[in-house]
């Protein structure tokens, strides 16, 4: 992975749920973590896929034309995609309905940079840019620079990370992000692996470093609440403990459940760890667990 | 403010309003037809004004015991009022299909018909204004109407934004006195101008005594509370019948007056009282110093004349009810915008008029806020508690790309310019000194483009009704297919300027409007009827229909067609013959592999705006009948979706017979894919002098949106974003596409459910089946 370019699976104009203002969401592919709840499939791998949407395919057989060594086979009315090795781009400059198209495009930091800033007439009063994924800093590098230029035009920035990535990576973007979402989403490191697929001794460590430098309160920890998985008290008050030893005024978030993902999967080669028979929590629940971490001491609870 | 409420007389009267029947009424049509029988030998401006006092010295009125605000054209509630002298050979036409046409309908009398038959329509054949263009120019006006839709045939020209403030000071009284100092000094040429104008006032101050009589008449018969309130609305008429108002009651009553006897004159959709909250406020202050009213009384004032708004309907024919479906009468309110000097403005009046639509909900008055870099937070976050909740309105405008365009574009005066109101949905217009006479006509690009890519034939019916200039199977080139469309729009603005002063020349013969003359600045001074051109300023203004579809067809022809040649010339051709059936791959690349008007990518934008231009530039070279220039407007109230079923499959890859484009500068539905930010950035990319005639934007939003104190102030901040990106206007409808399906299913249960259709709010329910589909199928926002 060059900085020269980095690759993008979605831009998301108008993004008002994360963050302040009104945003731009740019999320980055390529993730370090396998959680088994993860809410952007399409952003796991860090190659660039073609992807065939079943429901927007006319039928119209000009991709088998163009497939060479059987890249596309027809079952019975059924399109499949194989050998995601060949370069599928006359395939999908051809395909009629776009039900054949790459998963995600690489940008140069000029191109991105354009398409964040065509909205800036929108960032006001703390609207802005934020870099999402995917884990932004599997493509370190690129993001830096993508931050620099935005923070020499004065652009409001965010990023959501893992932490999952080098403390130097860290160190070098913290001076030009206006906001950090990081997550800690298991605090058991056997859990952890479990559920996410690496340990959290490294997310740990990142994290103490942040809440510990002048870079502090530019932070909010989350905390995405997964049913039959990290959504327990034990899980809650161990880690709004660990955060208010680190510093005392901490934001923290928790996040509902949300489980509309599960329908993205059918079109990854990944597949959704969490069962269907889990729906949001309800009100009553969500301000159990509020309590749990009012309890620990934690002040900064950022409550919807 | 967040204290006033609802009266129980309120919910009264709006129960009472919603459940009239609505009738036909030829009340009118009756007396009028009487006085020009009995007059044969006066002038026709003459006859009008007699017949317009002789209707309000005896139309039967009434009052309804709990009204605060009396008054109205006709004894019933949203009665449709048949009008002789503009047009009746289509209500010969219609009469019996009024109560089961698909849209807005009206029950009848079987009498009524009888009598219409036998007494009225005999005499007005030949002689209505209708009939003299149709003998005139109606084989000329039928053969170009898939392109070029004239308006303004059978009914007056209303769009018109009368000098309220005047009409305040002056009362009909002082308007007389005018006049009649006028008279002694006048040339001869002047002199009928003003003996109609005296006798049209006569009969104004007749009509306002009437109303006090009324109520003696009935006030006996009235609970305690009720002669309590009838009694001051009794005084007030008797008083305003001989002065100006005093008092803010007095005011909204004189005020309802007026807008009632314009009716009456023109029978025309949209005359509009502008900025109420600026001129009221002088009423409403005095009042509120002296300790005469606390602002729950106003705010019921207010909200007693709002009701009076959705009490006049426009009966409209059977195709002009389908471009202007569900009545929309066009009581245009313009609050908050800039003073004099050109400073953001607003005061306690504008805020309860956003309160009185925060309760009421009603499509009338259509409610407008004018926006500019000043407005504060406060009218701000009023207004968008009103678009929470699902009327439609408030509608905003932009001063940042009016005022500016105004002053340049149309040589208007800058503190006219300051002070522009808004007339009918989005028609722009100045305040109280112009005819504007907007929607003149509609411009069918996309209709255009069909005929230069069909050899000028029509590829519904395959008559020929343009020019043969070739077709996409001989242009060569994209130039060659854009020298031809040059050639075409050519054809049509001239045959279309031929019929405008056709259509305009009647209206000075048949309809001239003495009583709307003495309330547009310079027709008194200048002793001209507004039909003759007496305004300060007179415009035309041509719309321009459709330029999202047309920027897409356009887009899918260079790039596809002829830069990356994806698709054959010929193939497109035949493809489009045959509505794309047998050629579904043509269409889905149509539709798939080039970008569309509305996401943000100016290539793809720029594509519809350049005719545009052409075309706005053209007007340049024209002048009205009344002397004044064309301009143009984007906005097509619901004509796209009649006007799209005049046109054949588009190289865009919409279906023939298929709506157009909603509004008039929104993107196509469905096709706006980059979320509402990407749309205002297209959007903008319309120079706003293609606009000075009314521009129109929709959006739609999710209910859900408004629910946090964040969403709210996110919406502050598109619409601040709005404000700097100078788009001239924008509406929002707020509302669950589930309600939407349920009150097909279940009208019965959304009676009240209102829904901007396009620069003004009607009853869902109200609406013909297609139209409701349209709505139901525009794109909506949410919490992305």
């Amino acid at each position: 992975m060059t900085t020269s370019k980095a690759l993008v699976f979605d831009i998301k104009r108008f993004a008002v749920h994360d963050g302040f203002g009104i945003r731009t969401t740019v999320f980055f592919k390529g993730c370090p973590l396998r959680c088994k709840w993860c809410q952007n499939p399409e952003g796991l791998s860090i190659e660039r896929e073609p992807i065939y949407f079943k429901n927007k395919c006319i039928h119209c057989y000009q991709c088998l034309k163009l497939s060479r060594h059987g890249q596309i086979d027809n079952k019975n009315g059924i399109i499949h995609i194989h050998n995601h090795h060949e370069s599928f781009e006359e395939i999908v400059q051809a395909c009629p309905a776009n039900a054949i198209t790459y998963d995600s495009q690489y940008y140069t930091i000029d191109e991105l940079f354009k398409k964040i800033k065509a909205d800036e007439v929108f960032f006001r009063d703390g609207g802005g840019v934020t870099f999402s994924g995917g884990e932004p800093f599997m493509q370190g590098p690129f993001l830096i620079e993508i931050l620099k230029k935005c923070k020499a035009e004065k652009i409001h920035t965010a990023l959501e990370t893992s932490l999952y990535t080098s403390l130097d990576l860290i160190k070098e973007a913290l001076p030009y992000l206006d906001l950090i979402y990081a997550d800690l989403k298991v605090f058991d490191d056997d859990l952890h692996q479990q559920y996410t697929g690496v340990s959290v001794n490294r997310i740990k460590d990142n994290l103490s470093y942040i809440l510990r430098s002048i870079h502090r309160d530019k932070v909010i920890v989350r905390t995405p609440l997964i049913p039959s998985m990290n959504a327990t008290d034990e899980n809650i008050k161990s880690i709004s403990q660990f955060l208010i030893d680190l510093y005392p005024n901490v934001k923290y978030e928790l996040l509902n459940y949300n489980p509309l993902a599960s329908s993205k999967y059918e079109l990854y080669n990944f597949t959704y760890g969490v069962s269907k028979q889990y729906k949001m929590f309800t009100q009553e629940k969500m301000q159990h667990f509020y309590n749990v971490v009012l309890q620990t001491g934690l002040k900064n609870l950022i409550i919807e | 403010m967040d204290h006033l409420y609802q009266t129980k007389r309120i919910s009264l009267l709006k129960d009472k309003m919603l459940n009239a029947p609505r009738y036909a009424s030829i009340e009118q049509a009756r007396i009028i037809t009487r006085v020009y029988k009995e007059n044969p030998d006066l002038s026709i401006a003459k006859k009008r004004a007699l017949s317009l006092k002789t209707v309000l010295e005896e139309i039967e009125i009434g009052v309804e015991p709990e009204e605060l605000i009396v008054g109205n054209r006709t004894k019933g509630v949203r009665y449709g009022v048949v009008f002789p002298e503009s047009g009746c050979s289509w209500v010969n036409q219609e009469f019996e299909s009024l109560p089961t046409r698909p849209q807005d309908r009206f029950l009848i009398h079987d009498e009524d018909v009888k009598e219409f038959r036998e007494n009225i329509f005999p005499f007005w054949q030949g002689k209505s204004m209708e009939d003299k263009i149709k003998n005139r120019y109606g084989k000329e006006i039928d053969a170009m109407s898939k392109v070029v839709k004239i308006n303004q045939k059978d009914h007056a020209q209303g769009h018109i934004c009368p000098d309220s403030s005047l009409w305040l000071k002056l009362g009909p009284q002082g308007l007389m006195d005018q006049a009649k100092e006028k008279l002694n000094t006048c040339r001869e040429d002047q002199r009928e101008f003003y003996e109609c104008t005296i006798m049209v006032l006569q009969g104004a101050c007749t009509f306002m005594h009437r109303y006090g009589q009324y109520i003696d008449s009935i006030l006996d018969k009235q609970s305690l509370q009720n002669q309590e309130s009838l009694k001051v609305v009794r005084n007030h008429c008797y008083f305003l019948a001989k002065n100006p108002p005093h008092h803010f009651h007095q005011a909204l009553q004189s005020l309802w007056f007026l807008f009632v006897i314009l009716h009456m004159e023109s029978n025309a959709s949209s005359f509009s009282p502008g900025r109420m909250d600026q001129y009221l406020y002088p009423f409403y202050k005095k009042d509120k110093e002296t300790g005469l009213i606390d602002d729950q009384q106003a705010l019921e004032l207010i909200e007693c004349l709002w009701l009076k708004f959705n009490e006049i309907v426009y009966l409209r024919n059977k195709n002009s009810a389908k471009y202007f479906a569900g009545f929309p009468i066009g009581f245009n309110i313009a609050i908050g915008g800039l003073d004099q000097n050109g400073k953001s403005t607003y005061n306690e009046v504008s805020l309860l008029c956003l309160k009185a639509q925060y309760h009421l909900g009603l499509p009338q008055p259509n409610l407008s806020v004018r926006l500019n870099k000043g407005t504060s937070h406060k009218l701000m976050q009023e207004a968008i508690k009103v678009v929470a909740k699902g009327s439609g309105m408030p509608q905003f405008f932009n001063d940042e790309a009016i005022v500016q365009t105004m002053i340049h574009d149309l040589n208007i005066e800058p503190q006219d310019a300051y002070n522009y109101a808004i007339v009918g949905c989005v028609e722009l217009t100045t305040h109280g000194n112009n005819l504007g006479w907007s929607d003149a006509a509609m411009f069918n690009f996309n209709k255009a483009l069909e005929l230069t890519l069909n050899h000028g034939k029509c590829l519904l019916t395959h008559q020929q009704i343009g020019l043969d200039l070739g077709g996409l199977d001989t242009y060569q080139t994209y130039h060659d297919l854009e020298r031809a469309f040059k050639k075409q729009i050519d054809y049509f603005i001239e045959e279309m300027m031929k019929a405008e002063q056709v259509v305009e020349k009647a209206h000075q013969e048949c309809l001239p409007t003495a009583f709307l003359s003495t309330v547009i600045d310079d027709c008194l001074e200048k002793g001209l009827d507004v039909t003759r051109g007496g305004a300060k300023y007179n415009l035309s203004g041509i719309q321009m229909i459709q330029i999202a579809n047309l920027a897409d067809s356009l887009a899918a022809l260079k790039k596809l067609v002829y830069d990356e040649k994806m698709i054959d010339q010929n193939e497109l051709l035949k493809a489009l013959q045959n509505d794309f059936k047998g050629y579904e791959v043509i269409q889905t690349m149509l539709l798939n592999k080039v970008p569309k008007y509305g996401n943000d990518v100016a290539w793809v934008d720029k594509m519809g705006c350049k005719w545009a231009e052409y075309f706005r530039e053209r007007m340049k070279d024209y002048t009205n009948y009344r002397g004044g220039p064309y301009h143009t407007g984007m906005y097509t109230v619901s004509a796209h979706v009649p006007m799209g079923e005049n046109v054949g499959a588009s190289p865009d890859g919409r279906n023939a017979l298929t709506p157009l484009a909603d509004g008039g500068m929104s993107p196509v539905y469905g096709r706006d894919l980059s979320g509402p930010t990407a749309v205002l950035k297209s959007v903008s990319r319309l120079n706003n002098s293609l606009t000075t005639n009314g521009g129109l934007l929709n959006m739609k939003f999710l209910p859900e949106f408004f629910k946090t104190e964040s969403g709210m102030n996110k919406f502050e901040i598109l619409l601040r974003a709005f404000v700097d990106l100078q788009i001239p206007h924008i509406q929002f409808n707020v509302v669950r596409k589930e309600d939407l399906l349920d009150a097909k299913v279940h009208p019965e249960r959304h009676r009240s459910l209102t829904i901007r259709v396009a620069g003004y709010t009607a009853y869902f329910v109200e609406l013909a089946g297609k139209l409701q589909d349209e709505i139901i199928e525009r794109k909506t926002y949410d919490n992305i």
